[in-house]
């Protein structure tokens, strides 16, 4: 039990996919603009992880291992994760035409998100059980909601601040984001 | 070699197609009700996207007219026989809600 928390925190604050391995940084600087888009997509990208990886895990072990197809599984997991992110992208569309607009083209490209696919190839190769399993696709990506969350209320922040005109825009979110990943490597103590 | 080659093939084909049917379902339950009085309206616009309207682009401003959010035309480069073509086009053909609207000139 203790080690399945241990990984928990180990995977949302101290392995954090955006600040200590640098993945999935296409949305973390696209759609950290606005706070409302920044959490909706945090909680797609959640959906999208936790489904894909329960999927795959499953495909893996109970489809490819016993059929010998063990190096099918790069093209299988992206078929899974693309028809995923299709139906997302349906269900926002329908549910929230609004969150739509806003992630625009950033929605359809979760679908090349990195984290997804590190989620789901590091559930097979660090070859966890279930609940680990489980627990990980949960960490990971609240880890990546939560960094994206924090990200976007210091660019609205940004927005009002007297910024040198040299650093305006993407310079001064890229300089924040170098700040924010060594305040985080800080946590490392913690476990 | 050649078998597992077939079943790779094979487990793909099977794969794609729960996939693709479940999509498909999906797609029948999440349509989103379109009003295809917009696409229409977009059409007879000019489709320079000057954006002098003060819409983002043509399928922005078909969108204020088919709501009803702009009562008349405000389209510059819009030539005056298809101002009235759109005026006629919006008149004769009723909405989902079987409304239709009436623009001034």
């Amino acid at each position: 039990m203790s080690e399945l928390v241990t990984l928990l925190v180990t995977s949302v604050l101290i392995n954090n996919v955006i600040l200590n391995q640098f993945l999935g940084m296409c949305p973390f600087m696209g759609v950290s603009k606005k706070k409302s888009s920044a959490l909706g997509m945090g909680v797609a990208v959640v959906f999208v992880i936790v489904v894909a990886a329960i999927v795959t895990y499953g495909l893996y072990y109970l489809v490819l291992v016993p059929l010998g197809l063990e190096f099918m599984e790069l093209i299988t997991f992206i078929l899974v994760i693309a028809s995923l992110v299709q139906l997302t992208e349906m269900f926002i569309k329908k549910y929230s035409p609004s969150l739509y607009k806003s992630l625009g083209v950033y929605l359809p490209l979760i679908t090349t998100n990195c984290v997804v696919l590190n989620v789901c190839l590091v559930n097979i190769t660090n070859t966890y059980d279930f609940s680990h399993m489980l627990v990980y696709s949960v960490g990971t990506p609240l880890g990546f909601a939560l960094v994206l969350y924090i990200f976007s209320t210091i660019r609205e922040r940004l927005e009002l601040s007297n910024v040198p005109k040299a650093f305006r825009g993407n310079g001064i979110a890229l300089i924040c984001a170098a700040i924010m990943s060594m305040a985080f490597s800080g946590l490392a103590g913690i476990v | 070699m050649l078998n597992t080659i077939l079943i790779a093939v094979v487990m793909m084909l099977i794969l794609g197609g729960i996939l693709g049917l479940g999509l498909g379902f999906a797609d029948r339950f999440l349509k989103v009700e379109a009003d295809e009085r917009v696409e229409k309206v977009t059409e007879l616009l000019p489709g320079y996207n000057c954006g002098g309207c003060g819409y983002p682009g043509c399928s922005g401003m078909a969108e204020a007219l088919v709501s009803g959010e702009m009562d008349s035309i405000l389209c510059k480069p819009c030539k005056q026989d298809k101002k009235q073509e759109i005026i006629d086009y919006l008149k004769n053909t009723p909405g989902p809600d079987g409304n239709t609207i009436n623009l001034k000139g």
